[in-house]
């Protein structure tokens, strides 16, 4: 391969690999990635919808990822329910989880609002609950 | 034994990778098909997709990639294994992607498979132009690893401005993605309380950050500078794996910086790995 080949070949590979600058960094796509992930201040106050099960005493325990939205991919877990939280169909998303967990077995879709810092580093309780579904295995 | 240029080196590297990867991703890409459509948000070359992959579609990708990435990393069949993994590997992680998350780990992987499937079209002919006239190929995947991480360190700037360099951006994003995935039943980090409580460290965490991502370029002067990039690249990967649980495999193996480092020096291992795979006629024979 020539000199100008190749130095061609390697202007074009920055090129293409540097496009996203000329978008905004928000808007991201694969495999062109603007690579926003760490790049925003999320705060440290933040509302994370999940679904927990809830035991015949009352008291709730999590679930994994592979329950709640049959993945093993935490951030798609995530979506998943922030999704159907926000559309409406928070008991959609519990019936589906029961039908993983088994016959009786009780779920309850929510929002923790948590000091994210102090949760991590002090085991803080969640600020506020917010329960948009409950449902139990049929 | 036969030697092996850096660009053969890659190539194992990469293909091997990929095959791997392939292979052992290939559940969760299938876990896609009991989603409901409406979770479908296609990215990238998918995006002109309105609906999900059919089932068989998408099965005979997940089958055909991991083989034709052995293949590839076998030295065989360039022209047909190369363009194959390439196109299924983008296929596959573009699909994985396309469910309301967009991954960051297999990008450069992608970036790079496509070089290599390039490779036997646009290099010479035969043992005489060799892998020397491949060299353009080593270049490029070097290019290509510095340019993603100079755009991510853009990114911190275009978003946050200089305050990313304070230590509080960092330290909310270690916070919310640990608790992201403790809230969500997920394993979090076990050291991430204890570098939240440790605030001196934060800021200058973010410095480095910056600095690994914004010097990239200067790696491709090659020599000590890129060692010491890639050396200072890995352990910011590793930072993130072990203070936010974050696995980065293509550069926590040393793949992704591959091209920025005399990995040739492997190539009498990567060889003999390859060689074992190889019919017993085409094997070197001791001598002596």
């Amino acid at each position: 391969m020539s000199r100008r080949s190749r130095l061609l070949l390697l202007g074009v590979a920055a090129a293409v690999v540097l496009s996203p600058l000329a978008r905004d960094p928000r808007d991201d796509t694969y495999p062109l990635s603007t690579y926003p992930m760490f790049a925003a201040d999320r705060g440290a106050v933040h509302s994370i919808p999940t679904v927990v099960e809830v035991l015949g005493d009352g008291v709730t325990v999590r679930l994994s990822p592979e329950s709640i939205a049959g993945t093993d991919e935490p951030v798609l877990t995530a979506v998943t329910v922030r999704t159907a939280v926000r559309d409406g169909r928070a008991g959609a998303l519990c019936d589906e989880v029961v039908a993983r967990l088994g016959v009786g077995r009780r779920a309850r879709v929510q929002t923790e609002r948590h000091d994210v810092i102090a949760l991590i580093a002090d085991d803080a309780l969640p600020l506020a609950v917010e329960i948009h579904a409950e449902c139990v295995g049929a | 034994m036969r030697e092996m240029t850096r660009y053969g080196v890659l190539r194992v590297l990469v293909a091997a990778y990929v095959a791997v990867w392939s292979a052992v991703r290939a559940p969760a890409v299938l876990d896609t098909l009991d989603f409901a459509d409406r979770r479908f948000d296609p990215v990238g070359p998918l995006a002109f997709l309105d609906h999900p992959l059919p089932g068989p579609l998408l099965m005979a990708a997940v089958v055909v990639t991991p083989i034709a990435a052995a293949v590839l990393a076998s030295g065989r069949r360039e022209k047909l294994a190369g363009p194959t993994a390439a196109v299924g590997f983008l296929v596959v992680t573009t699909y994985r992607s396309s469910w309301g998350q967009l991954f960051h780990t297999e990008n450069l992987v992608a970036l790079h498979l496509v070089v290599i499937a390039a490779v036997p079209f646009l290099s010479g002919r035969g043992r005489a132009a060799g892998d020397d006239d491949r060299s353009w190929a080593v270049d490029t995947m070097a290019v290509l690893t510095v340019a993603t991480y100079f755009v991510a360190g853009v990114a911190k700037l275009r978003i946050s401005g200089w305050a990313w360099l304070d230590g509080d951006v960092l330290r909310h994003q270690i916070a919310f993605d640990n608790a992201r995935k403790e809230v969500l039943g997920d394993t979090a980090s076990p050291f991430a309380g204890w570098v939240l409580q440790q605030g001196w460290l934060l800021a200058p965490a973010a410095i480095m950050t910056m600095v690994v991502e914004l010097a990239a370029p200067l790696a491709l002067l090659r020599g000590r500078t890129a060692a010491l990039w890639c050396g200072t690249a890995w352990l910011f990967h590793l930072s993130i794996l072990v203070f936010m649980a974050i696995l980065f495999p293509y550069h926590l193996l040393g793949i992704a910086l591959a091209p920025l480092l005399p990995v040739e020096r492997l190539g009498g291992t990567v060889a003999g790995w390859t060689g074992r795979f190889r019919p017993a006629s085409t094997r070197s024979v001791p001598t002596g």
